[in-house]
């Protein structure tokens, strides 16, 4: 009994010694962590290759240039002109048009279900969504939009690597391996070249029908673009950045 | 002894209960910082107030609940070290407006976006993420706050939107300044940038 006595009071000293140790460990070591945290490495931001810096940031002024004196201006018009359900139509409808790149680049990563997805949905839309122009599927819970998927991202998905940063004429970010997807994504979409089910499609409908894509595109790019150069200390090296995160998310999930 | 081990449990039970209901008491403070800054940017009482106006007080709203230097230090990384006590001072400040300038600005003409919190999940030794959607201008965007328990508290880190992290890259764009500039480059910069009304005032080739 007596022993018993003796052992509760130093088990509860023990006990509560054990946590103020702890505690003040912790705050000890907070001290020193708060610091060493503000140093720590990114994964995220684990470099990004640009050995063509100068001439990508050549292109990038470019770009910039033709979207604030060019671009922008149109797609004001074009904001301004066109009510927002067709803006909106003709969005979809475009976005509708790039569903073989879709299926091809969720096959070839054996997704699927995601192959399935867009398939139901291009059916839905294409037929009850007049062309495309209305999206109906969304109002089935199983075909509810999923992120887009591209030959690029097929290309990550393989293991393969990304290459050097690039920045493409009007096209702005991008990569070798995406630079590559590009082309992938042109070679399986049936409206354009080189591999146009279209036969003897005059350059005007071509350039028209591009250029109708573009600016349809344009209105979120632009909002997008803005955002980001609106609170950047280096556009530049903003869309550096963020452009390669995006991406590497888009690949990793 | 049994009994004592089953007030030992109880106790590390408690603690560890207090610890969790700590963590979700976050989630509804940031919650409510973000409905507070939204209020400012879109409710009729503060309609009269201009962009600098409401830039401050969207910023008293923040830090009321949040230290804003922890985001900052943390996306200036080691550049930290590159700058004098001076330069480090200013540069805060400077980033802070730059940063609520874009917020303010980015979200006025627009409808109020809805913003619903999701999941709060624990990434590791005193930090947590917590998921939020924002549905605006008709699309949805997913969020994720990322804090961190530091000596002042539970604070912000990052913000990861659409997979970008903020502090990520601001991270990047602060080595590629330093590659070649100095913490005085940075501040002429900053306050270059502050002075533009339009963002697309130095466009030029």
């Amino acid at each position: 009994m007596k022993t018993q006595k003796f052992k509760r009071p130093l088990a509860w000293a023990c006990l509560i010694g054990l946590l103020s140790v702890t505690n003040l460990t912790a705050q000890d070591g907070k001290l020193t962590e708060d610091e060493a945290f503000f140093y720590e490495e990114f994964d995220e931001s684990a470099g990004v290759y640009d050995p063509f810096e100068s001439v990508n940031r050549f292109i990038f002024k470019y770009n910039d240039y033709v979207f604030s004196n060019t671009l922008q201006p149109l797609v004001d018009t074009y904001t301004a002109i066109t009510p927002d359900t067709v803006e909106e139509g003709a969005s979809n409808f475009f976005n509708n048009l790039r569903y073989p790149v879709r299926l091809a680049s969720n096959l070839l990563q054996g997704r699927f279900k995601g192959a399935w997805i867009e398939t139901g949905r291009f059916a839905i839309n294409s037929t009850v969504g007049i062309v495309g122009i209305l999206t109906p599927a969304d109002d089935y819970e199983s075909l509810a939009p999923i992120e887009s998927e591209d030959v690029g991202q097929v290309f990550g998905a393989w293991g393969i690597g990304e290459g050097p940063y690039l920045v493409l004429p009007f096209f702005g970010p991008s990569n070798l391996r995406d630079l590559a997807g590009l082309f992938g994504d042109r070679a399986i979409n049936p409206i354009k070249e080189p591999f146009s089910m279209i036969d003897d499609w005059e350059w005007e409908w071509q350039f028209a029908t591009f250029s109708a894509d573009y600016i349809s595109r344009s209105p979120q790019i632009i909002e997008r673009y803005k955002q980001l150069k609106g609170s950047s200390i280096d556009p530049y090296s903003s869309l550096k950045n963020g452009y390669t995160q995006y991406r590497r998310g888009a690949v990793s999930e | 002894m049994k009994f004592l081990s089953y007030k030992a449990y109880l106790v590390l039970g408690l603690l560890l209960v207090v610890s969790v209901s700590a963590q979700e008491l976050q989630k509804e403070k940031l919650q409510g910082m973000i409905d507070a800054t939204l209020d400012v940017i879109y409710s009729q009482t503060h309609a009269s107030l201009s962009a600098n106006e409401k830039q401050a007080q969207v910023r008293e709203k923040i830090e009321s609940s949040y230290d804003l230097d922890v985001m900052i230090r943390y996306a200036i990384g080691k550049n930290w070290r590159r700058m004098n006590e001076q330069e480090q001072l200013e540069v805060l400040e400077l980033v802070k407006q730059l940063v609520l300038k874009a917020y303010v600005t980015g979200l006025e003409g627009k409808d109020r976006p809805s913003v619903t919190f999701g999941e709060l999940t624990e990434i590791g030794k005193a930090r947590i993420e917590i998921e939020s959607t924002m549905v605006l201008d008709m699309k949805t965007y997913y969020i994720l706050y990322r804090l961190r328990q530091m000596d002042s508290g539970w604070q912000i880190y990052d913000i990861v939107a659409e997979n970008v992290s903020m502090s990520s890259n601001y991270r990047g764009q602060i080595d590629d300044h330093f590659r070649k500039g100095s913490g005085a480059d940075l501040i002429a910069r900053l306050k270059d940038l502050l002075a533009k009304d339009e963002i697309n005032e130095d466009t030029k080739i």
